[in-house]
């Protein structure tokens, strides 16, 4: 005989998902991997000998990256020396500055800056993102797009995306010679919408430079980064060829953001090892390397993997946490579907929501579902209330702002005309 | 008056004077008008090597050095062709180029006076020889 109760449960949308054990051999282990390196940092007259379980001979192109443009020399040698516990107090006391943590966070090495962020419980992470976030207020960013790649829709998503406060707005596409036309679609309804809001295209590297250099997007975040050498070669780049198109797109007058995210590698079979939280503090030390200004983590499309495995959502939060630590601008996920369950989504959402990170989604797809063509989306049009009452109700600023519906039909009309 | 770094970011609103186009149009003289007359081109509307530089200078004083060095070598891209920069990049790609070819896509870079960013190319040939990155000549 079966319990009723236990079959009731089984039809609610938590059981359509997957739980699995951690796979630590596979990647499939949040944090603290049994083979993540110690962390460990020799230096002499200035050449790094070793680094995180390495000897200088066997680095690989990701660790000659950061040694040649990430580690500051200059404060390693005090950073490295404090104990992981001492470090991770100072992440939560409300008495040590940010730009101290900051300082101090260039001398460290990944598997060190992993080891200590896996020391602070969840609430203990919200403090400390909370307190390193890069921008004064907290923002998002807007996904708009639609089926039929109406240009009038697109504007009109755009300009209601603005006047509700998003900062960032980002479109792609579904056929590849109509990304001109909806990136001009996005510029001008955003800019309808409220005068300043950047916007972007999401194509093929090559082709998002291309918009870049006929001035039709004003921010690139498209530049992926992974923590294990043969997947960033599987992602047809290195660290010095993205970097040094971070630095193209630069040229031309356009912000940079890097992607990256935990689960990517064990995602492409290639994790070698070592856990979700480890690989990110790779990518993210890259990613400062590299010049960009900022990252948009949160394991973005990896998202239901790293939910998969226990301490998912706290390895989620614990990498938005590393990357404001590197002092960089974090766009912190929460826009692939995270889970089918209302409950399980909201909570995940709560860890960048409480705190505020600087775009706490990286994607809010401001139409219904079935006009996101980015697969989805984790929140929607049809959410928008839920979202504000809960800014209400916990009296926090989670970056998007009630707009009535007339005022909403207004800005809509202008920018599609 | 000096330019601080430490203090005069944002450049548009805090030191306008010292934003202006390729051309030498001052930022104020940038307006719709000025488009719709045919006095401002698209190029016009372009970032400069001096606006990045000072761009570079602030991200240093704020302790940001990578992002410094990026905004450095995009002061010395900004006038380097579009199709240069596609072609310089797909080299850079796993297995796309030898090191001869590399070479000769920063011996470019040094002749638009971008010496960084060919060092960084030259370096990037270093690695990519040991960790087998290059494609088979």
């Amino acid at each position: 005989m079966r319990s009723r109760r236990f079959e009731a449960r089984e039809r609610r949308e938590l059981n359509r998902e997957l739980l699995v054990s951690p796979h630590p051999e596979l990647g499939l282990v949040a944090a603290a991997g049994p083979r993540d390196p110690e962390p460990e940092l020799l230096v002499e007259s200035g050449v790094v000998l070793w680094l995180d379980g390495r000897a200088a001979p066997d680095f690989d192109v990701i660790d000659r990256f950061v040694v040649a443009h990430g580690l500051d020399l200059d404060v390693a040698g005090e950073a490295m020396a404090l104990d992981d516990v001492a470090l991770a107090r100072m992440l939560v006391d409300v008495d040590v500055p940010r730009s101290e943590l900051v300082r101090l966070a260039r001398g460290l090495t990944p598997a060190k800056l992993a080891r200590v962020i896996g020391l602070l419980d969840p609430v203990e992470l919200m403090l400390a993102l909370k307190k390193l976030r890069a921008r004064r207020v907290p923002g998002n960013q807007a996904h708009v797009t639609n089926l039929k790649e109406s240009p009038a829709l697109l504007a009109a998503d755009a300009a209601e995306a603005a006047r509700r406060g998003f900062a960032e707005i980002e479109t792609t596409v579904g056929v590849a010679r109509y990304a001109p036309l909806n990136a001009i679609s996005l510029l001008i309804g955003s800019q309808t919408g409220r005068p300043g809001v950047m916007t972007q295209c999401a194509v093929e590297e090559r082709r998002n430079l291309e918009l870049a250099f006929r001035g039709l997007v004003s921010y690139a975040e498209t530049l992926s980064v992974y923590g294990t050498e043969s997947v960033f070669v599987d992602g047809d780049d290195t660290r010095w060829s993205k970097a040094f198109l971070g630095a193209a797109y630069a040229s031309r007058g356009v912000k940079v953001r890097f992607t990256s995210g935990t689960g990517s590698e064990a995602l492409m079979g290639h994790a070698q090892g070592l856990s979700m939280l480890y690989l990110e503090a790779d990518c993210l030390a890259a990613v400062r390397a590299a010049g960009s200004q900022g990252v948009q983590n949160g394991s973005i499309s990896c998202v239901a993997l790293v939910l998969s495995v226990p301490g998912g959502t706290r390895a989620i939060l614990g990498e938005n946490v590393l990357a404001a630590w590197l002092d960089l601008e974090v766009a912190s996920g929460n826009d692939a579907i995270a889970s089918h369950s209302e409950i399980r989504k909201t909570a995940k959402l709560m860890g960048q929501f409480l705190p505020g990170t600087d775009f706490v989604t990286s994607g809010y797809s401001v139409m219904p579902r079935h006009d996101n063509t980015f697969g989805g989306g984790n929140f929607d049009a049809d959410d928008i209330d839920e979202w504000v009452t809960i800014q209400r109700d916990w009296q926090v600023d989670a970056g998007i702002e009630p707009v009535a519906d007339d005022e909403v039909l207004r800005v809509r009309e202008t920018a599609a005309r | 008056m000096s330019f601080d770094p430490t203090r005069d970011y944002p450049l548009g609103s805090r030191r306008p004077d010292l934003v202006s186009t390729l051309a030498g149009t001052p930022l104020a003289e940038v307006t719709l008008e000025a488009v719709r007359a045919g006095r401002i081109s698209a190029r016009d509307a372009r970032a400069t090597p001096a606006t990045l530089r000072h761009q570079a200078a602030v991200a240093s004083a704020a302790g940001r050095q990578p992002l410094a060095e990026s905004l450095e070598r995009a002061a010395e891209l900004a006038l380097v062709p579009d199709g240069e920069l596609l072609e310089i990049y797909t080299a850079l790609r796993p297995g796309r180029s030898t090191s001869a070819e590399l070479e000769s896509c920063a011996a470019r870079l040094d002749g638009y006076g971008a010496e960084r960013t060919a060092a960084f190319v030259r370096e990037a040939v270093a690695v990519y020889e040991q960790r087998g990155l290059l494609a088979r000549a």
